[in-house]
């Protein structure tokens, strides 16, 4: 369907092109987004703004970043994409492959507000990250005896059959499960001690599910008290009425980061850099914090009191911002899966 | 034009279908589990049939299939007799109660069991409150869940398998049976039962394959920590994305649900030849 849909674009733009209506085609940028809330809040946040500013169209294809990654992978001599987004890590590989542009900093108003880890790799192709899903304790603040503080108080056999771990298939999964796995003295050369740390949890009562409207299931009715989960899971929760709170655990926050990448050998350069800087300004992050309660990145942003309660805000916050390397991530995720789903196997 | 050429002609649509969307994608499959880096392997065939976890899963997989079935068949076969003696207005609502679960998704009727049997649900608050069970039982993540959520999805399958057979006994055969002495179960188990034999193997055939093949129910109610062939192999497809893996797992449970094919064919093949 999705493809129907792109090959008619690409006949009726090729119609227009031939029309002698190669203006038309110039103010016209090809993004991707990921659909549901999201897509709407980056409607509303990014690219409302930008047609109104450049009197371009956007035109947003609805696709996750693996998906994305996949079609600008089979692109690669004819790219569609002007601008891309990705919230796993895609770029540092697009950005190796030379899939993706590098970027001119000084050509992005906002960039220097940005905190430097949002930044790390502009000039090698890996976009800035406009947002950033913060990875934490998601709790119930009515029914937990006390508020979690730290990943170690996972392990508090009083939370025992109250708890609630996602499957690493999920990618918020695999960076809580990562971070269990540091805090228990492994790293992402041995992932063995989360493994360990995982099989006592479960021992001691706790659920795993695979996706996150389960989570709300197990809040809803469950009686869970604790999940290791995101920033912006914690808000959703709120909104349906549960009693949810989110809290960074002391030993670090772990980050998915969400960028915005400049795709390679496309014509609308100029216009594509336009809609990145326009996504890491302040505006863009603060919409995109108040609608979905996602980390801003840009030291800018003033965000309200309830706001800055749900995320984590602030340069001392966002210090405490872990990146797995994604990298490695890949390269392990089929072994990682399958030792996990043999661990969790009743 | 002769009828040989007619009949050919006839089969053609039908013989295409079936070779574009079927035969081709099975072989595709069939290609695909055996493909490794460099050329043709049995690799992945080895790597599940050698590891205990894979095995269990697979076991599992039979094991509820079949639970499943049986208890499918032994709801159905009074609910068909029944349907099967009422008066035509009566059948008429009956069948329409049977069929009224098929016109909502299985999503949908997965979820309601969700609702039912979390810890919080009816089910175990009632088992609780008749002190049946301790405090913190739940039904959700078991096996028993995934039993009790299939069985509803699968039962109209199973009665109206069995309820087409039993409408086509004369009356007549349990009139006889019963002025020969038989009491009312005796004529069931000597008239009614044989006779209804191919019903309850069409339908329990169905209810199998499907219960083998099913992967939203069994994945949602017994979430990820009970493992099914389905869901296996939907994980190596769209999580680990190792296709040849998922590939071969699809052989091994294609092959399963036509190992109990092949019985069938035999019995009905003689049956109608």
């Amino acid at each position: 369907m999705k493809y129907a849909v792109k090959t008619t674009i690409l006949g009726v733009s090729a119609l227009a092109l031939s029309a002698g209506a190669a203006v038309a085609q110039d103010k016209t940028l090809t993004i991707n987004s990921f659909g549901g809330a999201y897509e709407e809040a980056h409607k509303k946040c990014v690219i409302a703004p930008f047609e109104q500013e450049t009197g371009a169209k956007v035109q947003i294809v609805t696709a996750y970043s693996a998906d994305a990654f996949a079609q600008l992978r089979a692109q690669k001599e004819a790219p569609q994409f002007d601008v891309i987004n990705f919230s796993g890590g895609q770029e540092i590989v697009g950005a190796a492959e030379g899939l993706l542009a590098p970027i001119d900093a000084a050509k992005l108003t906002n960039a220097a507000d940005l905190y430097d880890f949002a930044k790390t790799n502009l000039a090698g192709g890996e976009g800035p990250a406009y947002s950033i899903a913060a990875i934490g304790l998601v709790y119930n603040s009515e029914k937990a005896p006390k508020a979690p503080s730290s990943w170690k108080d996972l392990l508090d056999p009083a939370i025992g059959e109250h708890l609630v771990l996602t499957d690493i298939s999920n990618g918020y999964g695999m960076l809580s499960f990562l971070m269990l796995n540091q805090v228990e003295g492994g790293d992402l050369a041995n992932i063995q001690p989360g493994l360990d740390a995982v099989k006592k949890l479960i021992d001691g009562g706790a659920v795993v599910v695979s996706k996150s409207p389960e989570i709300q299931q197990e809040f809803a009715q469950n009686d869970a008290w604790v999940a290791p989960y995101a920033s912006d899971y914690a808000f959703t929760l709120r909104k349906a009425g549960l009693p949810a709170k989110f809290v960074q655990g002391a030993e670090g926050t772990p980050a998915s980061y969400i960028t915005t990448n400049l795709v390679a050998n496309r014509p609308n350069t100029d216009l594509a850099l336009k809609f990145i800087d326009i996504s890491i300004s302040p505006a863009a992050q603060t919409c995109f914090a108040d609608a979905l309660r996602y980390t801003p990145t840009n030291a800018k942003v003033e965000l309200a009191p309830d706001v800055a309660a749900d995320v984590a805000y602030g340069a001392d916050s966002v210090k405490g911002l872990i990146r797995f390397d994604p990298k490695a991530i890949e390269a392990n995720r089929a072994a990682w899966v399958e030792a996990w789903k043999k661990t969790i196997a009743q | 034009m002769s009828d040989r050429t007619e009949n050919l002609l006839l089969i053609l649509p039908g013989l295409l279908l079936l070779a574009l969307a079927f035969f081709l994608p099975i072989f595709q499959m069939l290609a695909l589990s055996v493909s490794g880096p460099d050329g043709p392997t049995l690799q992945h065939f080895a790597r599940f049939l050698g590891d205990p976890y894979y095995l269990g899963v697979l076991w599992r997989t039979v094991r509820l299939s079949l639970v499943i079935t049986l208890i499918c068949a032994l709801i159905g076969f009074p609910l068909a007799y029944i349907m099967a003696r009422v008066g035509p207005r009566l059948r008429l609502w009956l069948i329409v109660i049977v069929i009224l679960p098929l016109m909502t998704s299985v999503v949908v009727r997965t979820f309601g069991w969700m609702v039912l049997l979390s810890r919080s649900g009816l089910i175990p608050e009632l088992l609780r409150d008749l002190g049946l069970v301790k405090r913190n039982f739940a039904l959700m993540q078991t096996e028993t869940a995934i039993v009790i959520g299939m069985v509803q999805v699968l039962l109209p399958f199973m009665a109206l398998s069995i309820l087409g057979v039993i409408t086509r006994i004369d009356p007549r055969l349990e009139e006889a049976a019963r002025t020969m002495g038989c009491s009312f179960l005796q004529t069931l188990r000597t008239v009614i039962l044989p006779l209804s034999l191919p019903g309850i193997v069409a339908g329990s055939l169905l209810a199998f394959t499907l219960s083998a093949s099913s992967f939203v129910t069994p994945s949602l109610l017994g979430g990820s920590r009970i493992e099914v062939l389905a869901a296996s192999i939907y994980g190596s497809v769209t999580q680990t994305l190792d296709w040849p893996f998922a590939a071969a797992q699809a052989v091994i449970l294609f092959v399963g649900v036509l190992l109990v094919l092949i019985p069938y064919i035999k019995v009905t093949g003689r049956a109608h030849g």
